[in-house]
């Protein structure tokens, strides 16, 4: 990727398109877990004069937390950011995608959306529901006709099959998200099967959990997080999303960002090598294996059963303590 | 497992007036009555019924007493192939079985499964012997190595001085007479572990209504194992807990006449009561396999269901991979990561 050689963050390309966008991507969901909305804008503005100008978010982050709070911190700053946000549609209709995208502007304070993603596409019928009559692709392809987004993606943590059987639905997206990182590159790889191919397509990508969405592996030394998030960022991306929801961590990724040159090949092989032996079973990245990162959005969809232990449960049974409904009322 | 499947008399109602539906597709009417029938068990001469107990639930029976009645009204019925395993219940299920078979061993077919998860072969014969200590016998007629489920398993069964090795020195030793592997998560997985030519006699797999449109067994692995002349052994008729038919997709004898129908040896079903056994034993006695078209009838059926693997949460979570793999494989346990 052609970038820029300052102490600023890199900017690069994005796909075929002609916007650039930094190497270092602002994550959503991470946002939300700021400890307040008063840390949360002020991370949001440390990031753009920092250099960040790509922000991630979702509809269901924290439920419409995660959205609000940037919709806030970006107020003035909306031109000067890429701001892209996910449909949580999970194999149901356009019609509840275009709700979805209404509330998503409203809370976000912005008439239109840089890029808008199919959010979690992680079951292996969902390539089928996203293109079926009536389904959410076209939902992406009205938006985009009413200027209402630029461009349109999807994002998914699960199974490389699963991304590659949504680019064979043929739908034109602009942007394929997908988990990389070292230990990726030796489990189920997306660098290795997805990767190249959006590569060749032309199609921007974008890399998301550098540390395995946790960083259970840096809190257990298999790795550092600098060469975990060196190793992502040097991989042939439009952007690395990383969650920052304190001001050290941002800091900390600011740093490596600035000015920021990509691993030589030997220095990659390192990297991978070191985590060799934790990578064979998928310890590290078990968005790949269970059922702990898809959204209890997702697993309602599906039919899935909830497990109410899990944090992700818990802090959607407090949301809708007031209904008593599981699964959240669509304000219209 | 955290909820089992007690199936009620109304759901045993709805369920053999489904069965005679399906079947009316056919010239064929099942037969209530009658023995268990038997089925060649590969190329090892040993017969076994088409319908196997499950160690796993029998540990799960309320007392040892209920568990001896499952055991003997099962012998009566023509039973004779009985799964464990060395972790289920931290060897209650051993030891359950073990007292149930008490001076009836030689009437079963008698199968355990190792526990190794990538350790070696020492640790495996150690297991061997706790294994045949609590089952109260000398040797087993199927020692298989449990849960190949994750994707590195293969490797490490098959590095050296792994556990393949103590399948070879346990046979060689004539405490067991055949060996096998087995694993609920992935195709894939078994079929790594078939790609080293090892001679195993038995291969256990998931196999229902749901697998055959979903990450299925039954396309990938099956035809292979038959092919190799080793016998194909079924688990999980009902999606493990009876997740597909507590939500109502098909009858509990539609599932296990499904599964039974198709070509292994036997399918092993899980039966904590007399209740279920009986259920089961009201499709298995005299049971003749459903014809072609009315399985892929069924499959037609489960397909929209099945897509997303909603109700094999055995392939689709960590719901069914005991807490031993998880240990030796760096995962957190059950009660940190329950699904």
């Amino acid at each position: 990727m052609p970038q820029s050689q300052s102490s600023s963050i890199p900017m690069r390309q994005f796909g075929k398109h002609e916007d650039r966008i930094s190497a270092l991507g602002f994550g959503g969901h991470h946002l939300g877990d700021a400890e307040d909305e008063n840390t949360a804008i002020r991370l949001v503005h440390e990031a753009v004069d920092g250099g960040v100008t790509f922000f991630d978010n979702c509809w269901e982050y924290h439920r419409g937390k995660s959205e609000e709070w940037m919709g806030k911190a970006l107020k003035g700053l909306r031109p000067k950011v890429f701001l892209m946000t996910k449909v949580c549609t999970h194999g149901r209709d356009r019609d509840l995608a275009a709700r979805m995208l209404e509330e998503s502007l409203r809370r976000l304070q912005t008439d239109h959306l840089d890029l808008w993603q199919i959010h979690g596409v992680s079951f292996d019928n969902d390539p089928d529901l996203f293109i079926r009559p009536n389904g959410a692709a076209e939902a992406l392809r009205q938006a985009k006709q009413q200027g209402k987004v630029r461009f349109v993606g999807f994002t998914g943590h699960k199974d490389p099959g699963i991304h590659l059987k949504m680019l064979a639905t043929g739908f034109p997206f602009d942007a394929v998200q997908m988990p990389l990182n070292a230990f990726d590159a030796q489990f189920r790889s997306f660098e290795k099967q997805v990767l190249p191919e959006l590569n060749r397509r032309g199609i921007a990508a974008l890399g998301m959990k550098p540390l395995q969405g946790h960083g259970d592996s840096i809190l257990k030394g298999a790795l550092t997080a600098e060469d975990a998030l060196r190793y992502a960022m040097s991989l042939p991306v439009a952007t690395t999303i990383t969650g920052m929801e304190k001001p050290e961590i941002l800091r900390q990724n600011l740093k490596i960002a600035q000015g920021f040159q990509p691993l030589n090949p030997a220095e990659m092989d390192r990297v991978r090598q070191s985590v060799r032996e934790y990578s064979a079973d998928g310890r590290f990245e078990m968005y790949k294996l269970s059922l702990k990162f898809d959204n209890p959005e997702a697993r309602l969809a599906h039919g899935f059963p909830l497990d109410e232990e899990q944090a992700e449960v818990k802090e959607m049974m407090r949301a809708t303590e007031n209904t008593g409904k599981p699964y959240p009322e669509l304000k219209k | 497992m955290p909820f089992q499947w007690m199936p009620s008399r109304r759901k045993f109602l709805e369920t053999a007036a489904t069965l005679s539906s399906l079947s009316s597709l056919s010239a064929q009417t099942p037969s209530y009555s009658g023995q268990v029938p038997r089925r060649p068990l590969g190329k090892t001469g040993a017969q076994v019924s088409i319908l196997g107990v499950g160690g796993y639930h029998l540990g799960s029976a309320e007392t040892l007493d209920e568990a001896k009645r499952i055991v003997a009204m099962a012998l009566d019925a023509g039973i004779n192939f009985f799964d464990c395993a060395w972790d289920y219940h931290k060897g209650r299920s051993e030891e359950w079985l073990g007292a149930a078979l008490a001076g009836k061993r030689d009437q079963a077919f008698l199968m355990t499964k190792v526990c190794t998860h990538g350790r070696d072969k020492n640790v495996a014969m150690r297991m061997l012997e706790e294994s045949l200590r609590r089952l109260r016998t000398d040797h087993l007629d199927l020692w298989q190595i449990h849960e190949v489920i994750y994707d590195n398993d293969p490797d490490l069964i098959f590095t050296p001085n792994g556990a393949a090795e103590a399948l070879v020195q346990a046979k060689k030793e004539g405490k067991v007479r055949f060996v096998g592997f087995t694993g609920h998560k992935d195709p894939a997985i078994h079929l790594k572990m078939l790609s080293h030519d090892f001679a195993f006699d038995t291969v256990q797999m998931p196999l229902n209504c749901m697998d055959a449109s979903f990450r299925s067994f039954e396309e990938q692995v099956l035809p292979e194992v038959n092919r190799r002349g080793m016998a194909a052994l079924g688990m999980k008729s009902m999606g493990g807990s009876g997740e597909m038919v507590r939500a109502g997709a098909v009858t509990a004898a539609e599932a296990l006449s499904y599964a039974m129908s198709l070509p292994v040896a036997v399918t092993i079903s899980g039966m904590e009561s007399v209740g279920v056994l009986n259920q089961n034993l009201e499709t298995a006695r005299g049971f003749k396999p459903l014809p072609a078209t009315a399985m892929a009838q069924l499959r037609e059926r489960c397909r929209l269901d099945a897509a997303d693997g909603r109700w094999e949460l055995f392939k689709t979570t960590k719901k069914y991979d005991g807490d031993e793999g998880r240990l030796q494989h760096g995962f957190p346990d059950a009660t940190e990561l329950p699904a």
